[in-house]
């Protein structure tokens, strides 16, 4: 009925003509529209900043790259950026296995609370761990004028330090559902025949595991490589890619030398997403599938238990530390040099501004993001045309691109004519869409994966034209993807850096930036006030998005008993 | 298999209870299984089944009871001390082995030497009629023959007690069929004490010396297929293992000799053959009538004692048998009549008369 009153009223006001070819094109329509828009947004920055790299006031050169490599400051920030990259990987690795499998094969007790803190960060900015680390261990320091310590926090220590802290949810993230995807029954049967702890690890746990961590250890690689915020708070005179682009642009305005830096740091990312999408594809080992049921608590031998629970309680309580170190010197001016409780920082007229700033921005650009994430994501799974798979790929390379090369390349690609959005909020709203584009993508996938393709046959069947079916189902059923993608965008583009930095206009701050300003020039109050704030409104968002997925994934077993 | 009184218990549970926090899934549950004998737990999905099998196993923590395995408590032990090997429903082969080195990961685990192994595994494979499969990895297998090697592996060790959780529940019917029958075969010729665990109560019946109904964390009833089935204890098992119509009646009279009795119904005396000793004249009863035991036949009238006159409400035809319902008044009755290619052909409407059998089981109300 209602169906049919719709096409009644679509055909009156569009004419059949119309109608019918979009019943026809519509997914076409939808890709090519998409197309274009990751083409502009996404391919057009980074080529610019490819195109600035190779060209000098007289045309095409290779200077800018001899430069680079005749110069020993830059093999110097490319060695220590690599170095922290696989520094970062193996300890995130580490310490995110043994969280994982404590809270997926460990004593029931433990797998609650633990999971929390392995997943808190998720909630912080990444550099409220560099902010931490100075309030703890800086020159003023607590616990260097505590304990009268001379020793140098800002170089690569620290940096290794609070970039670990910082990543230790993500490789817990993806470690523990490569665990927990792992059949239980695999170990036990080991454990059954005979084996240990330890030999099943080693036989069973680890080979089976080992395509889902090596694609851990990649993006962690890429990610930290690529990460900004921390390594420019604490790098100190230590060089890294990241926070030397941006001197190189905001200080000495050289956007041929930010250029190359910015090519040679993205080569490392674009060749291990290569690696990521292409070896590891289909290299899962099947399963057969029974009831996936979660692993009942074995008896761990000391030899597996001791490491695993120190290293366990050494990063929860860091990652905890941290936090309450923040949140406390969020109250005092300077936390250890003035003693007076006050309240002023989290009045800050300038802090507020900011964070009202990035609100708006973090808003817009998750609308955006949702409506795009979602549709791309229909157009990867249901369409059939060609270049499906380019545009899946260039939709989820967003997130292996570093921060700062998409803040460069947006700097050079919309300044000028055709397209000058620099200085406006849209400028920077963008940007977080098509950086942060991933998550909506990949939400919209998984969610129509689970929807069979059966139900909009069924409506097709019963009378429905393409476009009925999709106002009138896929749209319902991709609300869920819709909201999470909004959710996800936002909180992401509310804490990030990298990219924004490059992009904010005088006057127009944004909470990220306020932070790494302030922290900069050591307005720890503000700073820590500032972060706790964003952990705030994260905290908020996270809630909300457990929410509905819990609320979604009951409505989805439904639906399967149905089907 | 007939088991012998002599055979000594080679698994005994005693007063088993298993805590989920305040979720007690197995209330009390206490169970001797005889060297060679194959018991199934049967019930309906949330009834401890597995559970108990996992507990046996040594996957899941005993709250209270005891376990002993061939004359010792294996309560605190972990399952690889435990001479217990599960095979798995969807049988846990390790994907990233080969056929010869899953069935050969226990010896390996255990030291053996490498000719040794060799030697086992390829015995194994030959008894599973998997020789030359040995190289394979697990998914070039088809489902059954991954059954096959998760069985080799399992036996490997040369268990005590094999425990197995639904194996056949991934396989497609026929195939079932023919596995249950190898599984069987080569239970009874290994003389490998085995605990079986399915929700299907016709595969209980066709595999096992003996079958543990259970039901909310308890065993209802123990026994042989045919005791399970004839003289179920309850309406839960009646109705469990296979359809049943169920006759409200009281005993009239018995005949203490020839164990004869008269039951009264609503439709009148059914004369009825007691098996069972502690029926007593007076009691109200429940009549467990199974579908294939009750004959029908056209024509209402004869006088002849058991029968009951009823319509015929629907026929449906099915090859080997055809359902029939018929209602007797209010009563609704399902009636198989087997070979109906054969027998009397219905129509709807038909008046009918049916005869219940005189061995009908009695239930206490």
């Amino acid at each position: 009925m209602a169906t049919a009153e719709l096409s009644v009223k679509l055909q009156a006001s569009s004419g059949s003509k119309v109608k019918d070819f979009l019943n026809a094109n519509l997914v076409n329509i939808l890709a090519g529209i998409l197309f274009l828009l990751l083409a502009f947004f996404l391919l057009y920055p980074i080529i610019a900043v490819l195109i600035k790299s190779f060209r000098g006031p007289s045309g095409f050169t290779l200077q800018y790259y001899k430069a680079f490599f005749s110069k020993n400051y830059y093999y110097h920030s490319l060695y220590n950026t690599l170095l922290l990259g696989v520094i970062n990987t193996v300890v995130c690795l580490v310490i995110g296995f043994c969280l994982a499998y404590m809270t997926t094969r460990g004593p029931w007790v433990l797998r609650k609370p633990l999971k929390i803190i392995s997943l808190v960060p998720l909630i912080a900015p990444p550099y409220l761990f560099a902010l931490s680390l100075i309030i703890l261990f800086g020159r003023n320091g607590l616990i260097t004028r505590m304990l009268d310590l001379h020793f140098e926090l800002y170089g690569f220590g620290g940096v290794v330090v609070s970039q670990s802290l910082a990543f230790i949810p993500l490789a817990y993230m993806m470690i523990e559902s490569t665990l927990m995807s792992l059949n239980p029954n695999l170990e036990e049967s080991a454990y059954d025949m005979g084996a240990s702890e330890a030999t099943i690890l080693r036989t069973i746990t680890i080979p089976l595991l080992a395509p889902g961590l090596l694609k851990a250890a990649l993006l962690i690689f890429v990610m930290t490589i690529a990460e900004f915020g921390n390594a420019a708070i604490l790098g100190g005179r230590t060089p890294f890619l990241a926070p030397d682009t941006y001197t190189m642009i905001t200080g000495e305005s050289d956007f041929n030398m930010g250029s190359v830096l910015s090519v040679v740091l993205i080569a490392p990312c674009i060749l291990i997403f290569f690696i990521h999408n292409y070896l590891l594809e289909g290299k899962k080992f099947t399963t057969i599938g029974g009831k996936p049921v979660a692993s009942e608590p074995r008896k761990i031998t000391p030899l597996i238990k001791v490491p695993f629970v120190i290293i366990t309680t050494v990063a929860a309580g860091a990652i905890f530390i941290c936090f309450a170190v923040v949140f406390v010197a969020s109250f005092y001016k300077i936390l250890g040099v003035t003693h007076n409780v006050v309240l002023s920082n989290y009045l800050d007229f300038t802090s507020n501004q900011a964070i009202y700033n990035s609100i708006r921005v973090s808003l817009v650009a998750a609308v955006i993001g949702a409506v795009i994430g979602v549709l791309l994501a229909y157009v990867i799974v249901r369409g059939q045309f060609f270049g499906r798979t380019f545009i899946e790929m260039v939709s989820l390379s967003g997130f292996a691109l570093p921060g700062t090369v998409l803040g460069i390349g947006y700097l050079l690609a919309f300044s000028a004519p055709p397209l000058k959005l620099t200085g406006g909020i849209m400028i920077l709203a963008l940007n977080c869409v098509f950086r942060f584009l991933a998550v909506g993508v990949e939400a919209g996938i998984s969610k129509l994966h689970q929807i069979h393709i059966e139900i909009e046959e069924a409506s097709a069947d019963l009378g429905a034209s393409f476009l009925t079916t999709f106002i009138k189902i896929v749209m319902p059923i991709m609300f869920p993807a819709f909201i999470a993608g909004f959710i996800y965008t936002f909180m992401t583009a509310i804490v990030s850096l990298s990219a924004v930095v490059f992009l904010v206009s005088p006057g127009f701050d944004l909470a990220a930036v306020k932070i790494f300003d302030a922290a900069v020039y050591g307005e720890i109050g503000i700073a820590s006030a500032t972060t706790m704030k964003l952990v705030l409104i994260v905290a908020v968002c996270m809630m909300i998005l457990n929410f509905i997925t819990k609320k979604t994934r009951l409505g989805n077993g439904t639906a399967k008993t149905v089907a | 298999m007939n088991v012998g009184s002599h055979e000594k218990p080679m698994l005994i549970l005693k007063d088993i209870h298993k805590f989920y926090g305040t979720n007690e899934v197995l209330k009390g549950v206490s169970l001797e299984v005889k060297e060679g004998e194959l018991v199934t737990f049967v019930g309906p999905s949330g009834c401890g089944k597995t559970t108990l099998l996992r507990l046996i196993g040594g996957f899941t923590d005993i709250s209270s009871g005891d376990i002993i395995l061939d004359g010792q408590r294996i309560n605190d032990l972990p399952p690889n001390l435990r001479d217990t090997r599960i095979c798995f429903q969807n049988y846990a082969l390790f994907p990233h082995m080969t056929v010869a080195e899953n069935v050969g990961y226990g010896l390996k685990i255990n030291r053996w030497p490498k000719e040794k192994i060799a030697a086992r595994v390829k015995e194994l494979l030959e008894m599973v009629e998997l020789a030359a499969f040995g190289d394979r990895m697990i998914d070039k297998l088809s489902g059954g023959q991954q059954q096959r090697v998760a069985f080799a592996r399992a036996l490997s060790l040369e268990p005590k007690v094999l425990l197995l959780d639904e194996p056949l529940s991934n396989l497609d019917a026929n195939l079932r069929l023919v596995m249950r029958e190898e599984i069987r075969k080569l239970q009874e010729r290994l003389h490998i004490t085995t605990v079986f665990v399915t929700h299907d109560q016709f595969e209980a019946m066709a595999i096992s010396d003996r079958l543990v109904v259970m039901k909310n964390g308890l065993i209802e009833q123990v026994g042989t297929p045919i005791e399970i089935y004839e003289r179920p204890a309850n309406e839960f098992i009646a109705s469990f293992v296979g359809y049943v119509n169920f006759m409200e009646g009281r005993v009239a009279s018995i005949d203490t000799g020839t164990r004869n009795a008269t039951v009264d119904t609503e439709f009148g005396p059914i004369e009825i053959r007691l098996d069972q000793e502690d029926t007593r004249a007076g009691e109200d009863v429940l009549m467990v009538i199974r579908p294939e035991s009750v004959s029908l036949s056209l024509d209402c009238g004869t006088k002849r004692s058991n029968v009951i006159c009823g319509t015929l409400k629907s026929y449906m035809y099915a090859g080997s048998l055809a359902k029939c319902t018929v209602t007797i008044g209010q009563k609704k009755m399902i009636i198989d009549q087997y070979n109906p290619r054969d027998a009397q052909r219905f129509t709807n409407a038909d008046k009918v008369e049916i005869e219940i059998p005189r061995s009908v089981h009695l239930l206490k109300k």
